[in-house]
């Protein structure tokens, strides 16, 4: 069974359909990406799987529990979590206790979940700025310090919402590479990109979005020739043949 | 010999002590709170007159109050205004079982504790459930502020509009009642020391760290497992817990309790609100240096101004609240903490991040 089964969720602001009869499902281990055009419904799909909104129809499971009506930090609990596209540090706290924020998920230890923070920063590579309060980090950093937080949770999955918009080429490799390592340590990944290097070289799979539908799903190489994607991506191919 | 090299390794872990006091600045301000207790448990043997001695037990006082209202808007960050109530809650709470049921103080202290965090309970539980945040949240504390003023002053069993004079016959320890002023100070030194520690080791813990997660972003703390409700409630009833026992030793130094006079907007800026802001909201040290500097100005300003033009004190209070806002919008420990990078860097030789 897979660990993560979304299963025909809609979502309405008011008139507006933001994600409707929308299913994906993630295996252990995996890394997924879920891709399409502004506004097509990855971001509520990502808030109604982790628990910040409630979805008007469909059910969320994770690792056979039915987590649709259950709130993020109950979700967390039971290894789900995700980061924003919007970064969200907690700017007055030290890098190291923003992720002890995090390490504290699953002990109650203060010297465990320091110890557990050290580490996950150190994995990062973010050890020199462990003591830095987190609103003077560059955005590389702060990007890092999202997935630091998250994976101090002791995550099975993790949703990384953008974590690679808006860095340069070098930086993108470096996190890529983070995201591999991350990837083996048996860690599964739901992934939301605009950077089509990044979701190409990273994910197993792909499913496509447009107007809070699927439109695809499969393998990358499948995916860039599907003429639906393409359509979805460049606007429909109008045929004139004219005379 | 020995002698010298005894002495030579007292003064080594005394350096090392130190230099791990200083390089935490969470300690160095813990440190620096527990010498100014000191300082205040000697002072009633340089300061005889009892006036000057009434002043240093009410800025102790207000110092633990602070720290009750600190833990909730410094460290979560919730705008909870009209914290008063809660003192309120514990004043009466206090003089209700003393005067009607001769329960002594010290148990009255406790139950004032109790009665206020249950009121805590109450609070955190329709903002919660109504999702009442920031303003809203805000406005709700004050208008129930104003809904127990109203309440109070109908309701005889607390003595309604004429109030309640504690009942200063049985002069003894275990009444809580002294001839001189001198006991006071030190059981209101002796819960400023429970408050400190309460807050410190509150800080310190996965408590504390979840609170200031809260404070800074509720939602990115909510996917990290942070269960965002129930750790509001808890710092909202600690906090008026706090507040609670602090109201009740208040009332009993005060020994006069009225709706008007608890239930005040005004008290609740002087008494909860002041000290915190200008020692530094959310910091440690905050509190108690804020109250250091807030009450003395209040009653010298009083001594000053006073007769007749009672409205001159309320100007120049103010305008002193709002410079020490404008000038130091992070507070006394804002610019300590400025100060004490510089010399770390210094020391360190190596320029550390300075934000």
């Amino acid at each position: 069974m897979a660990l993560l089964e979304v299963k025909d969720i809609t979502k309405r602001f008011g008139g507006l359909i933001a994600v409707s009869d929308f299913s994906l499902s993630v295996d252990e281990g995996e890394i997924l990406g879920l891709i399409g055009p502004n506004g097509a419904g990855k971001t509520t799909a990502f808030n109604v799987v982790s628990g910040f909104y409630r979805p008007d129809a469909g059910e969320v499971f994770f690792g056979g529990n039915r987590i649709t009506n259950l709130r993020p930090d109950q979700i967390c609990k039971l290894g789900l979590t995700r980061t924003f596209q919007i970064v969200k540090p907690f700017p007055q706290l030290s890098v190291h206790r923003n992720v002890m924020v995090g390490a504290y998920n699953r002990t109650n230890n203060r010297a465990e979940a320091a110890k557990k923070a050290s580490d996950i920063i150190d994995f990062l590579g973010m050890r020199e700025v462990s003591s830095v309060t987190a609103s003077s980090l560059s955005v590389a950093y702060r990007k890092r310090l999202e997935i630091a937080k998250a994976l101090a949770t002791d995550p099975k999955i993790i949703l990384l919402d953008e974590a690679m918009a808006g860095l340069r080429p070098k930086e993108t490799d470096e996190l890529i590479e983070l995201v591999r390592q991350i990837r083996e340590r048996k860690i599964a990944l739901l992934l939301v990109e605009h950077v089509m290097r990044v979701i190409m070289s990273l994910a197993d799979r792909i499913v496509v979005i447009h107007h809070g539908e699927k439109i695809a799903e499969g393998e990358p190489h499948q995916i860039v020739q599907d003429k639906a994607v393409i359509d979805a991506y460049l606007g429909e191919v109008e045929i004139n043949v004219a005379g | 010999m020995t002698r010298d090299t005894s002495t030579r390794i007292s003064i080594g872990s005394l350096r090392n002590w130190l230099s791990a006091v200083l390089s935490d600045w969470d300690r160095t301000q813990m440190t620096l709170c527990y010498l100014l207790v000191f300082i205040l448990a000697l002072s009633p043997l340089f300061i005889k007159s009892t006036y000057y001695l009434g002043i240093i037990i009410l800025t102790v006082i207000y110092a633990f109050i602070g720290i009750s209202w600190n833990i909730v808007a410094g460290f979560t960050g919730q705008l909870l205004i009209a914290h008063i109530i809660f003192l309120a809650t514990g004043s009466y709470t206090t003089i209700v079982l003393y005067n009607t049921y001769g329960i002594t103080p010290w148990v009255g202290l406790l139950a004032s504790g109790v009665v206020a965090g249950l009121l805590g309970v109450v609070v955190a539980f329709i903002t919660l459930r109504y999702g009442l945040k920031m303003d809203y949240f805000a406005l709700f504390t004050i208008a129930l502020m104003v809904a127990m003023r109203t309440l109070f002053l109908k309701w005889d069993f607390v003595g309604g509009a004429v109030g309640m004079w504690f009942r200063l016959i049985d002069i003894s320890f275990s009444n809580m009642i002294f001839k001189t002023k001198i006991p006071y100070l030190y059981i209101a030194l002796g819960l400023l020391l429970i408050g400190l520690i309460v807050q410190y080791s509150l800080y310190r813990s996965k408590i504390g760290n979840y609170l200031l997660a809260i404070r800074e972003d509720d939602d990115a703390a909510s996917a990290l497992g942070v269960n965002t409700s129930f750790y509001k409630m808890m710092s909202v009833v600690i906090g008026a817990a706090l507040a609670g026992v602090g109201g009740g030793f208040y009332i009993m130094y005060v020994t006069f309790v009225e709706p008007p006079q608890v239930f005040n907007l005004a008290l609740n800026v002087e008494i909860v609100m002041a000290g915190p802001i200008i020692g530094g909201l959310g910091s440690l040290a905050g509190p108690l240096l804020g109250a250091l500097l807030n009450k003395p100005f209040i009653e010298i300003v009083r001594g000053v101004l006073a007769g007749g033009r009672s409205g001159a004190t309320l100007i120049v209070y103010g305008l002193f609240l709002i410079s020490t806002v404008l000038f130091m919008p992070q507070g006394i420990t804002g610019v300590m903490y400025r100060l004490y990078l510089k010399v770390i860097n210094r020391f360190n030789g190596k320029a550390e991040e300075v934000s």
